[in-house]
C-alpha cells in the first residue's frame, strides 16, 4: 500500500462518513429490510478501512463471510419472518430513545477521551504489507493452532445446532402416544397459570408497565 | 493517518450497537446491533495490529477468529429467531414475555 | 524446523483429557447417523464412559512438570486441572439426570449429549486457555452450546424465548468482552498472552490509565455474566425457568465454575497491576448478589426460579474467595465449587424427578410430599439444606471456609453480609423442605394426590436414581469427611506455578512463563 498520504486521508473520510451514515441507518430507518441493506454498507466501509490499515487479507474474509454470508442470511431469515407487522405503540414509547441515546453519547465521550489521553506505543516498525498472509498462515499453525482447532468443533456443533433448531419438524400435533403425557418437543413444566400461549392479544394490557 | 482516528470510529461504531441494541423492537435488528458491535472490535484490533503489532499482525489473525465466530454466532442466532417465530407468529421483543424480567 | 520438534515444542499431551472429549461427541455424533435412533439406548452411557475417561484422564495430569503447551495458549496446571474436572464431572451428573427428561420430552438424543459435549470441551479448555484468542473461542464454545441447549425443546415457545434473550445477551457480554480485550491487546504493545500482557502493561506504565481501567471493566462485564453476577445476573432467571432442567443444572454448575477458573486466571494473570481496582468492582458484584439473589428468592413460586436466585447468591458468595485474594481464598473456592457441583445437582435431580412425575414445578405443589416418596423428599431436603448451609452438611463447611478466608484477608463487612444473607437464604430453602413433610392431609397437593406410583424400572430413570443417590451420599458425606477434599482444594493452589508469584503481586517473576514464544520469526 503505497498510496499518498491524501489519498489516504480522503478515503478514510469518505469511508468513515459511509460507514457512520449506514450504522445509523441500521438502527434508526423503520423498515428492516432498508436496514439489511444499509448493514451491508457498514460492512463494505469496514473492509475499506482494513485496506487502509494494510490488511488485504482479512478485508477480502470480510467482504466474503460478513457480506457472503451473515448479510445474506439475516436478508433471507427477514424474508422467513416476512410478516408485515405494526408493533403495537407501547405508552411512554419515547423515554427509552432518548434516554439510551444520552448513555451512548455519554459512553462515545468517555471512550473518546480515553482513546485521546492514552499514550500508545506506537511502533515504528514496517507493516508486514503483503506478506501479512503468509505470516496468518504461520500463526494459525503455530502459536494460534489450538484455537484454530477448536473453532472447527465449534463451527461443527453450531451448524448441527442451528439446523436442529431451525428445521421444521412436521408431528402430527394432537396425536401422543399413551405412553406420553405431555406434547412434543416442549418442557415437562406445565407453564404457569398467568401467562398462556396465546398471550399475544392479552398482554398488550400490562405492556405498558415496562415501556 | 493516525492511529486515533480508526479507534474514535471504531468508539462510535460501539456507541451506535449499543443504542440499536438497547432499543430495537424487531428481534432481527437486535442481532444487526450486535454484529455492529463486534465490527467495531475488530476494527479496534485491526487498527492495533496495524500502528502497534505491525510485524507480528496476531491482531489480524484475532480478527479472522472474531469473524469465524460470529458467523457461526448469527446462524445460531437466526435459528433460534426462526424457532420463536414458528411458535409465536412475531419478532417483536415486546411479546416475548412468558418468562417476566 | 522437523515434525519430530514441533511436537515436542506443543507439548499436545496436555490436552489428552479433552481429546478424549472430542472423540466422544464425534462417536455419538456418528454413532447415531449410523445406527439410526435405536443408538439413543447406548448412546448416553458412551458420553459417560468418555466423561469418566477424561476425569481418569485429568487424575494423570495432576503435578505436571511443564504444563505450558501449544506455545502458551494452554496451560494445563493443577489449578486448570480441578476446574476441568468439576465440569467434565458435572457433565457426568447432568447426562445421568437427562436420559429420562429427554426421552420424555421427545427430542432426539445423540445432539443433545454432542452439544453438551461440546459445551463440556468449551468450559474444559476456558479452564486452561491463557492467551486472548483461545480464551474467546473457548468462551464461545461454552457460550453457543449452551444457547443452543436452552432452546432444545423448540416447540415450547417458553424454551424459545429464553434462549433468543439468553444469545442477545450473551452475543452482546461477548462483544462488551471483546472490547476490553482489544484494548488489553493495544496497551500491552500487541500481546495475547497473558503473562505477556502483564509484562507489556508493566513496561509501558499503563498502571493507572483510563484505558485499562475501562479495559478492566468491560472485561469484568464479560466474566459477571458467565458467573451470574448481579447486576449481570438479568438472564439467569427467565433461562432457568425456560430451558430443559437438566441445560439448566449443568449451566449452573460447569458453565459458572468455567466462569470463576476464567475469572481466577485473567485477573491474577494479566491485571496485577489494578489489584485493588479489580478487588473494588468484585467487591460490588459480590454485594449485589448476595443481597439480590437472597432477598428476590424469597418471593419465587416456582422452583427453578427459585434455585435460579439461590445460584445468582451462590455466585456472590464464592466471590469472597476471590476477593480474598491469598492461597486459603483461592482454596475455598475451589473447595465451594466442589461441594456446590453435589448439592446442587442433587437438587437439580429432585426436581427433575418430581417434574417427570407430576409435570409441575410450583413450590406449593410439593406440600405432602413426605407420604408419597420419602427418597425425593429425603434427597431435596437435604441438598436444600446444604446449599443453606446447615451443618453438618457438606454446604455448612464450604460456607465456613469462605468466610473464615475472607475473615483472614481482612474483608470483615463482606464476611458479615455473607453471614446475614446466609441466614436469609436458610429460611426460603426451610419454607420448601417443611412444605413437603406437611402431615395435615387437606394441605396435600393436587399434584402430590395423584402422584403416580413410585417405579424405578422405567426406561432412563435407573441412572437419574443413581445419580441422585451419588449426589445425596457425596453431599451428606463431604461434609463429615471433607479433609480430602479440602487438601485437594489447598494442592491444586499452592502447586499452582502462575498463582503464586500472582498472590504477592510482583509482575517481574512472571516472565519464565513466557519462555515458550513463537517461533515464527
Amino acid at each position: 500500500m503505497n498510496l499518498a498520504e491524501g489519498v489516504q486521508i480522503v478515503s478514510f473520510g469518505i469511508l468513515a462518513v459511509m460507514m457512520i451514515g449506514t450504522a445509523l441507518g441500521v438502527v434508526l430507518l423503520p423498515n428492516i429490510v432498508y436496514s439489511a441493506f444499509l448493514l451491508g454498507g457498514v460492512f463494505i466501509s469496514i473492509a475499506g478501512m482494513y485496506l487502509l490499515l494494510n490488511a488485504d487479507f482479512v478485508a477480502a474474509a470480510q467482504v466474503l463471510i460478513y457480506i457472503g454470508a451473515v448479510n445474506v442470511l439475516i436478508l433471507f431469515a427477514i424474508m422467513l419472518v416476512n410478516k408485515r407487522e405494526d408493533f403495537a405503540p407501547l405508552r411512554n414509547a419515547w423515554v427509552r430513545p432518548v434516554f439510551t441515546g444520552l448513555v451512548s453519547v455519554g459512553l462515545f465521550a468517555l471512550l473518546g477521551t480515553m482513546v485521546l489521553v492514552t499514550p500508545w506505543a506506537l511502533s515504528t516498525q514496517v507493516s508486514a504489507g503483503d506478506s501479512a498472509i503468509f505470516l496468518i498462515g504461520q500463526h494459525f499453525f503455530t502459536d494460534f493452532l489450538l484455537p484454530f482447532e477448536l473453532a472447527s468443533i465449534l463451527l461443527l456443533m453450531a451448524m448441527v445446532g442451528a439446523i436442529i433448531l431451525a428445521r421444521r419438524e412436521f408431528l402430527p400435533d394432537q396425536v401422543m402416544s399413551p405412553t406420553k403425557q405431555q406434547p412434543i418437543l416442549t418442557l415437562p413444566e406445565r407453564p404457569r397459570e398467568l401467562v398462556s400461549v396465546s398471550s399475544d392479544k392479552s398482554s398488550n394490557l400490562d405492556d405498558g408497565r415496562r415501556g | 493517518m493516525q492511529l486515533q482516528y480508526f479507534l474514535l470510529l471504531a468508539a462510535a461504531l460501539f456507541c451506535i450497537g449499543i443504542y440499536g441494541l438497547v432499543t430495537s423492537r424487531n428481534a432481527v435488528r437486535v442481532l444487526m446491533s450486535i454484529e455492529l458491535l463486534l465490527n467495531a472490535v475488530n476494527l479496534n484490533l485491526m487498527a492495533f495490529s496495524n500502528f502497534i503489532d505491525p510485524q507480528a499482525i496476531k491482531g489480524q489473525v484475532f480478527t479472522v477468529f472474531v469473524i469465524t465466530v460470529e458467523a457461526a454466532e448469527a446462524a445460531v442466532g437466526l435459528a433460534i429467531i426462526l424457532a420463536i417465530y414458528r411458535n409465536r407468529d412475531t419478532v417483536d421483543m415486546e411479546q416475548f414475555n412468558l418468562l417476566k424480567w | 524446523m522437523d515434525f519430530a520438534n514441533l511436537a515436542a515444542q506443543l507439548n499436545a499431551g496436555t490436552i489428552l483429557p479433552e481429546g478424549i472429549v472430542i472423540i466422544t461427541l464425534l462417536v455419538v455424533l456418528v454413532g447415531d447417523l449410523i445406527v439410526g435412533r435405536s443408538a439413543s439406548r447406548w448412546l448416553p452411557y458412551v458420553a459417560i464412559a468418555g466423561l469418566l475417561s477424561a476425569i481418569a484422564a485429568l487424575y494423570l495430569q495432576w503435578d505436571n512438570t511443564n504444563p505450558v503447551s501449544f506455545f502458551g495458549a494452554f496451560n494445563s496446571d493443577d489449578l486448570s486441572v480441578i476446574f476441568r474436572g468439576i465440569i467434565a464431572l458435572s457433565a457426568t451428573v447432568t447426562i445421568l439426570m437427562s436420559i429420562r427428561y429427554i426421552e420424555q420430552s421427545g427430542t432426539a438424543m445423540a445432539e443433545f449429549m454432542t452439544i453438551l459435549l461440546t459445551a463440556t470441551l468449551g468450559g474444559m479448555f476456558l479452564s486452561g486457555a491463557s492467551e486472548l484468542v483461545m480464551i474467546f473461542i473457548s468462551l464461545e464454545t461454552l457460550s453457543i452450546s449452551s444457547y443452543l441447549l436452552t432452546g432444545y425443546t423448540k416447540r415450547d415457545p417458553r424454551s424459545n424465548e429464553a434462549a433468543l434473550k439468553y444469545l442477545l445477551i450473551g452475543a452482546a457480554s461477548t462483544a462488551v468482552f471483546l472490547y476490553g480485550v482489544s484494548l488489553l491487546y493495544g496497551l500491552s504493545g500487541g500481546e495475547t498472552q497473558l503473562s505477556a500482557i502483564a509484562v507489556g502493561l508493566n513496561s509501558a506504565n499503563a498502571g493507572q490509565s483510563l484505558a485499562l481501567v475501562i479495559s478492566l471493566v468491560f472485561v469484568i462485564a464479560g466474566i459477571a455474566f458467565k458467573i451470574s453476577a448481579a447486576p449481570f445476573h438479568q438472564w439467569t432467571p427467565d433461562v432457568y425457568e425456560g430451558a430443559p432442567t437438566p441445560v439448566i443444572a449443568f449451566l449452573s454448575v460447569g458453565s459458572k465454575a468455567a466462569g470463576f477458573a476464567l475469572a481466577i486466571r485473567l485477573m491474577t494473570t494479566a491485571f496485577p497491576l489494578l489489584t485493588d481496582e479489580w478487588h473494588f468492582v468484585f467487591t460490588a458484584l459480590a454485594v449485589l448478589s448476595m443481597i439480590l439473589g437472597n432477598v428476590v428468592a424469597l418471593a419465587q413460586t416456582t422452583m427453578k426460579r427459585m434455585l435460579a436466585y439461590s445460584s445468582i447468591a451462590q455466585a456472590g458468595f464464592i466471590m469472597i474467595g476471590l476477593i480474598a485474594g491469598t492461597d486459603a481464598g483461592y482454596a475455598s473456592m475451589v473447595f465451594y465449587l466442589l461441594v456446590y457441583l453435589f448439592m446442587n445437582l442433587g437438587g437439580f435431580s429432585c426436581v427433575i424427578l418430581f417434574s417427570l412425575r407430576t409435570g409441575t414445578d410450583q413450590i406449593s405443589e410439593y406440600s405432602g410430599l413426605y407420604q408419597k416418596d420419602p427418597l425425593l423428599t429425603l434427597c431435596l431436603s437435604i441438598c436444600l439444606l446444604s446449599l443453606g448451609g446447615i451443618p453438618p452438611l457438606a454446604g455448612f463447611f464450604g460456607k465456613i471456609y469462605l468466610f473464615w478466608a475472607g475473615w483472614q484477608a481482612g474483608l470483615y463487612g463482606l464476611v458479615l453480609l455473607g453471614l446475614v444473607t446466609t441466614v436469609v437464604s436458610i429460611y426460603y430453602y426451610i419454607r420448601v423442605v417443611r412444605m413437603m413433610v406437611v402431615k395435615e392431609p387437606q394441605e396435600v397437593s393436587d399434584a402430590v394426590r395423584n402422584y403416580p406410583e413410585v417405579r424405578w424400572d422405567l426406561p432412563g430413570m435407573r441412572p437419574l436414581q443413581v445419580g441422585l443417590v451419588l449426589s445425596l451420599v457425596a453431599t451428606s458425606l463431604a461434609g463429615i469427611l471433607s479433609n480430602p477434599l479440602f487438601t485437594l482444594a489447598n494442592n491444586s493452589i499452592t502447586n499452582t506455578s502462575t498463582l503464586q508469584p500472582a498472590v504477592v503481586s510482583s509482575v517481574g517473576t512472571q516472565v519464565d512463563v513466557n519462555q515458550t514464544q513463537p517461533l515464527i520469526d
